[in-house]
């Protein structure tokens, strides 16, 4: 979820941008100091890899297909320093040439998609690729895309985006789809990859200390989880000691999120539909 | 293809295709930060945005249509979240967010159909933006249509094979199998790119063409962005 110009708050994006440019100078020369010579095109084609890959269409569900995201791989074959630089290049890029999130925004975008993305999808693959391989690689996937979400969807809402409650829960259902669908994808990439070169998918430094990527998972979610509860429960419990638990009304209301999900849903496919075919054109 | 139409539209020579890289990403955020504060329902404020971008971008002879015509790219997502607004009962905050992501959009894409990526990566360096992350960003734009054009032939390809067809886990076997082989192919790829520009001389950096020093016009282009948009935002 790209955020565009104009739907965040001054103090949120300006917060962001100015805790993503120290963020983003420290990934570069981590990335820089870890990357020889040989891996600076590698990184650019890379880059450019995620871009064309989004275009291979996975079949999941009736009648529905999804694609690649491609957060964790990146993470999983870069490691994580150079995955958050290519990620941010492709932001700026998808940025300003692709009218796809905004310039003010791109900060908050960053942080939610390069930084915090890109280590949603690393540490648990760091955590538990010794226990089960497979599971390792799906929650990385899996996690990456939830928590860049339900970041974007916080930073809304602190923004002073009002949704109908109904609409909240549908889209983190959404949400939750998605990531299931990025993490299968993710482990049948990660396995295509490996059989043409288990070489391209190095093991995570065995030096690094497993706690320590533990705490910071852990961290990590409660950041992403207290974000989105302190953004929608101030309207939660207005709601609740304003008009207490009418029968109707919730009724009303689960009406209302289902028709705004289906809303959501036909305009996201229309405009997909729109957007490829102007690609493929 | 969609990449060739900026890139045209980079290479022309108006006066505002002439002006420094730098003044104009300057100008560019002003704009940005400017709109970004203009409160909800201010609309001769909005209208005087887009007489200001559709004035800029007649000056830099860019066609008008096409440029709108590319900035409405955001409005489905804005146009899903204003209906939410409006729903919420917000109505002039939900034409307030079309309005604002509608005319960011023209703006960047003001900035970027003036100058190339070349020129504004290299006002970016200098203002000390990583230089790992300039060079990613041109290496990525550079084969972004290369590989998408492998990406879409593969699939072409696999689609006559019949991978369309059969089960759904063997068309989602299928399809990893060709996220695979893109990624063996891009791997490839940049291992030659970097063996040809090892061959050519490479050392760590791009060369720019010595870039034209900041110019009185350049000054005066940044002072007149910023009256208008001072101006606007004030007097509006």
């Amino acid at each position: 979820m790209h955020i565009p110009d104009g739907f965040l708050s001054t103090p949120v994006w300006g917060t962001l941008d100015v805790v993503s440019a120290p963020a983003v100078a420290w990934v570069a020369r981590r990335a820089q100091r870890d990357t020889q010579d040989h891996r600076i095109p590698l990184l650019g084609v890379m880059g450019a890899f995620v871009f064309a890959a989004q275009m291979i269409n996975f079949p999941v569900g009736p009648g529905t297909s999804g694609h690649l995201v491609g957060g964790a791989l990146l993470a999983i074959v870069l490691g994580p320093a150079a995955a958050s630089l290519v990620l941010t290049a492709i932001l700026v890029l998808q940025a300003l040439i692709f009218q796809d999130g905004g310039v003010l925004a791109l900060g908050a975008n960053i942080f939610n998609m390069a930084l915090v993305g890109v280590a949603a999808g690393y540490l648990p693959y760091r955590l538990w690729v010794h226990q089960s391989r497979s599971g390792a690689i799906f929650a990385a996937g899996a996690l990456s895309v939830m928590t860049s979400a339900c970041l974007a969807l916080g930073q809304l809402l602190i923004s002073g985006l009002r949704m109908p409650s109904g609409v909240l829960w549908a889209s983190l259902g959404l949400f939750l789809v998605n990531a299931l669908m990025e993490g299968a994808i993710t482990v049948a990439a990660v396995r295509a990859i490996e059989r043409l070169n288990p070489a391209w998918v190095t093991g995570p430094r065995p030096a690094s200390s497993r706690t320590l990527a533990g705490v910071a998972l852990a961290a990590l979610l409660l950041v992403v989880v207290g974000t989105l509860v302190a953004s929608a429960l101030p309207d939660g419990i207005q709601r609740l000691t304003g008009q207490g638990l009418d029968s109707a009304a919730w009724s009303q209301r689960t009406i209302a999120g289902l028709g705004g999900l289906a809303l959501i849903f036909t305009l996201c496919y229309l405009g997909g539909k729109l957007i490829s075919r102007r690609r493929s054109a | 293809m969609h990449h060739l139409v900026i890139d045209r539209w980079s290479r022309g020579s108006s006066p505002l295709h002439q002006r420094d890289p730098r003044a104009k990403l300057a100008a560019l955020l002003v704009f940005l930060i400017v709109l970004s504060t203009t409160p909800p329902g201010a609309q001769a404020a909005f209208a005087a945005y887009a007489a200001l971008l559709i004035a800029t971008a007649s000056l830099a002879r860019l066609p008008i249509r096409g440029l709108t015509g590319r900035a409405a790219l955001v409005l489905p997502f804005s146009a899903t979240f204003a209906l939410l607004t409006w729903w919420s009962g917000d109505s002039l905050r939900a034409l307030a967010l079309a309005e604002k992501s509608f005319l960011s959009g023209m703006a960047a894409l003001l900035l970027v159909g003036t100058t190339p990526l070349t020129g504004w990566t290299a006002a970016l360096e200098s203002w000390r933006v990583p230089r790992m992350l300039i060079l990613v960003i041109q290496f990525v734009y550079r084969y972004l249509f290369v590989i998408a054009e492998q990406a879409q032939r593969m699939r072409w390809a696999a689609l006559c094979r019949g991978s369309g067809m059969g089960s759904k886990t063997g068309r989602f076997r299928s399809a990893a199998g060709l996220v695979g082989v893109l990624f063996a192919r891009s791997w490839q790829r940049a291992d030659g790119i970097y063996h040809a520009m090892l061959a050519r001389g490479f050392h760590g950096r791009f060369v720019p063409a010595a870039p034209a020093p900041f110019g009185t016009s350049d000054a005066l282009f940044f002072s007149a962005c910023l009256a208008g948009c001072l101006a606007i935002r004030l007097l509006l």
